[in-house]
């Protein structure tokens, strides 16, 4: 086991996220590529801090922590603003959502 | 009971410890590869789970036991099921979903995109010396520790989590809030 592994686990897992976030037309398939982005960044704290010679300090740990109260925060305001447009135009599809006007 | 926690501990979970990161660490990736491509979304969002419970045992596994707990409770406990509340009331849109004109190349551009940053992330990871680094003993993160560090330098950033996920909350509810206005 290797910090290189790690690492390249986590950037698979980042570009998953990014290719989702990018060709899925659903605002929900977009808001799960977001969401595995940040699991990747989580991954590269938690492997960074693993192999740091002062992992008695703990700051992965605690950038990880903060990172993933801010997801969650993220992932609320995301579906709520998801369900709002929902509301407005009948549809999902974030091609559908091109109006400024509301 | 105490007999097989015994044996249980005594098992040579050193020589394990690579098993159980790069075994999840596969999970992970099939699971997050069928959330990517599934068609279903409620498929999806169940693959998407699937993958954060993977990535939580990695974390429990690299030496963050509470990093990992956090993660099942929140992503597992939390995010998922938004997501499922999501798409369960945002149900009816493929009906009223329009053909976008650049639903041909959307897809094509975005996969180039990945695929030509999955490269060069992966072509510096390999040429990194930095990452030649060999493993050093397994770091211990006490929960007890982690609340002291929350409590004395990192009181600050907690305040402001706080509010932040105060706010966040706040503003969601409000922004779902049915229109009372005609």
């Amino acid at each position: 086991m290797t910090l290189q592994i790690l690492l390249a686990i986590s950037s698979v897992l980042f570009v998953f996220g990014l290719v989702a976030a990018l060709t899925r037309q659903n605002a929900i398939m977009v808001l799960i590529g977001i969401e595995l982005m940040m699991g990747a960044g989580n991954l590269n704290f938690i492997a960074f801090w693993r192999f740091s010679p002062h992992s008695e300090l703990l700051t992965g740990v605690m950038f990880a922590i903060f990172s993933i109260a801010v997801a969650a925060a993220e992932a609320a305001v995301g579906i709520a603003i998801i369900i709002l447009v929902h509301r407005r135009i009948k549809s999902a599809n974030v091609d559908n959502a091109d109006q400024l006007k509301g | 009971m105490s007999d097989l926690l015994q044996r249980f501990n005594a098992l040579p979970w050193e020589a394990y410890s690579q098993w159980l990161v790069i075994l999840p660490a596969g999970v992970m990736l099939l699971a997050a590869a069928a959330a990517v491509a599934l068609r279903n979304l409620i498929h999806a969002a169940l693959c998407l789970t699937l993958s954060f419970i993977a990535l939580g045992i990695i974390f429990i596994a690299l030496g963050a036991e509470f990093v990992g707990l956090v993660q099942l409770l929140v992503y597992v406990g939390a995010v998922a099921m938004l997501i499922v509340f999501a798409i369960l009331l945002t149900r009816p849109s493929d009906l009223a979903g329009t053909k976008s004109p650049f639903a041909g190349i959307g897809p094509v551009t975005g996969i180039l995109t990945g695929a030509g940053l999955l490269i060069v992330l992966l072509a510096f990871i390999f040429k990194s010396p930095l990452t030649k680094v060999a493993m050093p003993v397994a770091p211990s993160a006490p929960v007890a520790d982690i609340g002291k560090l929350l409590m004395n330098s990192y009181i600050v950033p907690l305040q402001v989590i706080g509010v932040l996920l105060t706010s966040a909350l706040i503003g969601a509810a409000v922004l779902a809030m049915e229109d009372k206005k005609p």
